[in-house]
């Protein structure tokens, strides 16, 4: 059945995740002959690995646009600066007293102007937009580790988190129970 | 044809001076880790999870008897209220009779992800309080709160009104969507719920790059050039390494504290709106009826003064005085405009509300 495409990048999705499920499903008997027992889950892991690794390609060209975007702001910004110290600087004597005026110029200009660059919304947006998609890369990246603990046998971040989890629970608890008993060891006594 | 160019021979020597410092500077001063922070003496009297509560001995045999605990702010430590013993506000407390403890926040582990604005006011703060009026005899104690700690104090008095005697809000973060500073900018737009639950704790590295963009020419180049160039001046030196000493100490903030921190206060503005639900108990800043003495400075980029006043205006106390200072924000705690300005109102507010 033929699914619309919007773009090349969807193609090469949707290409990449068709093949790697079909390699995944025709190899899945032969792979089973020669992983026995619990090595059988490296064959499973593979696959999914390869997911996540396929639906972080848009996130990584995300990710390059709003940090070429970042880039393209202070690159700006910097440039901007720069011309209007230059243009300030040209009547400046040259001795020991101008050089400390031309830092002080340099300094007064650039922080106005970045901080003006930081105050914006589209600063914002971009840096914020640019972080999010570095946390949903490392999000990815956790899971292709959780992944391989898992084969590992060893904890996930995911079980990890419920074991905290269940200790602040517990660690409220027993204080509140503290508490309790405090107070009725103070009335009990009184 | 030959091209001629001429360089002033003072310009040169002043290169060549600069160079030479770079070179003889590990052979002259301390590494920088290494530098003594507390200058007062103090003994660690209660301790929870990771937090701990300081008392500092006295410097005078006369004192009042409402002891002043202070809430330091979650970021950086609280080793800048007494990095220099000639700009130390716990020294100058000290030595006008009053009785100081500090709570040190600790540095939280992934463990300690969980934590909110619940655990921080309702249980630390409150059991630090508590141990005070336990030890001191006495039912209240003046609280004040320096920063993201002024906040805390702030919500503090509002839940606990009945145990705090008097409130000083130094900084406080009250009125997010007043805030003008680059944080507050960068705040309204984050997406902290993804940021928490795939990193926990908020690290220190996003709190430099914070810090970074704040006036990121003077404090970032600036600030070094100026070291280089005073490397003989012993005093300098000492108070620079201090001072780069407590800021590279930036303990992680808690994922959830963070978490209701940026969008409680920063993006949704709910405690100056009368909204702000903390554990099932509504924060409401006119419950706090107690004296309360808010301090702001001009040149803060922290902390706008426009985000600290909203305080003085939305509290329900009728004995209450905000002050405006020219200075910034670590100016107002540890300079010697502090030192001459700032503190001897303060201690003389202090003194005439407390026991």
């Amino acid at each position: 059945m033929e699914r619309p495409l919007d773009n090349m990048f969807d193609y090469y999705k949707h290409t990449s995740m068709f093949w790697n499920d079909m390699i995944s499903m025709m190899s899945s008997k032969p792979a089973s002959l020669t992983a026995v027992g619990p090595l059988r889950n490296f064959t499973e892991n593979i696959k999914k690995i390869s997911q996540e690794l396929i639906e972080s390609n848009q996130e990584i060209v995300d990710f390059n646009t709003y940090l070429m975007e970042y880039y393209k702001q202070l690159g700006e910004t910097w440039a901007d600066s720069q011309k209007k110290v230059m243009s300030k600087i040209s009547e400046i004597p040259q001795d020991t007293e101008s050089t400390e005026a031309y830092k002080r110029i340099w300094i007064d200009m650039f922080e106005n102007d970045f901080t003006q660059l930081f105050d914006t919304e589209s600063f914002s947006k971009n840096y914020n937009k640019l972080v999010s998609t570095e946390m949903q890369l490392l999000k990815r990246w956790n899971t292709i580790m959780d992944i391989m603990l898992k084969s590992a046998n060893m904890p996930t971040k995911e079980e990890i988190d419920e074991i905290y989890q269940e200790l602040f629970n517990l660690k409220k608890r027993v204080k509140k129970l503290d508490s309790l008993k405090k107070r009725r060891d103070v009335e009990s006594d009184s | 044809m030959t091209l001629e160019t001429s360089v002033n021979e003072s310009i040169i020597g002043d290169f060549l001076n600069f160079n030479r410092n770079i070179a003889e500077i590990p052979s002259r001063i301390s590494v920088p880790h290494e530098v003594k922070m507390d200058t007062c003496e103090y003994d660690v009297v209660y301790k929870e999870d990771r937090i701990r509560m300081l008392h500092y001995k006295p410097l005078t045999s006369k004192q009042i008897k409402t002891p002043l605990v202070i809430s330091y702010a979650i970021v950086n430590r609280y080793h800048i209220f007494d990095i220099d013993s000639k700009k130390s506000w716990i020294r100058n407390l000290l030595e006008s009779g009053i009785d100081v403890y500090m709570i040190d926040w600790g540095t939280p582990s992934k463990m300690d992800k969980f934590l909110g604005f619940d655990e921080y006011v309702n249980d630390y703060l409150d059991n630090c309080i508590e141990n005070v009026c336990d030890r001191s005899g006495v039912n209240k104690v003046s609280l004040q709160g320096y920063c993201t700690g002024g906040t805390l104090a702030a919500v503090y008095s509002a839940l606990h009104p009945e145990k705090v005697k008097n409130l000083i809000a130094t900084a406080p973060i009250i009125d997010g969507w007043k805030d003008t500073t680059v944080i507050s900018n960068i705040a309204k737009n984050f997406d902290v719920d993804k940021m928490v639950e795939v990193i926990g704790n908020m690290p220190p590295e996003f709190i430099y790059y914070c810090f970074s963009i704040l006036k990121p020419f003077e404090q970032g180049i600036e600030k070094y050039l100026k070291f280089f160039q005073n490397l003989e001046n012993e005093k300098y030196v000492n108070s620079f390494l201090k001072i780069e000493k407590w800021l590279a100490e930036t303990p992680p903030i808690p994922g959830e504290l963070f978490k209701q921190w940026i969008k409680g206060i920063y993006q949704e503005n709910l405690l100056v709106q009368d909204k702000m639900f903390i554990g099932n108990q509504h924060v409401s800043l006119k419950n706090i009826t107690m004296p309360v003495f808010t301090q702001v400075a001009v040149g803060d980029h922290l902390v706008s003064p426009e985000c600290s006043m909203p305080l003085h205006y939305a509290v329900g106390s009728n004995d209450k005085n905000l002050e405006i200072y020219p200075t910034g924000h670590v100016g107002m705690i540890a300079s010697s405009y502090s030192q001459k300005n700032i503190l001897p109102t303060l201690t003389k507010w202090i003194k005439t509300r407390s026991d």
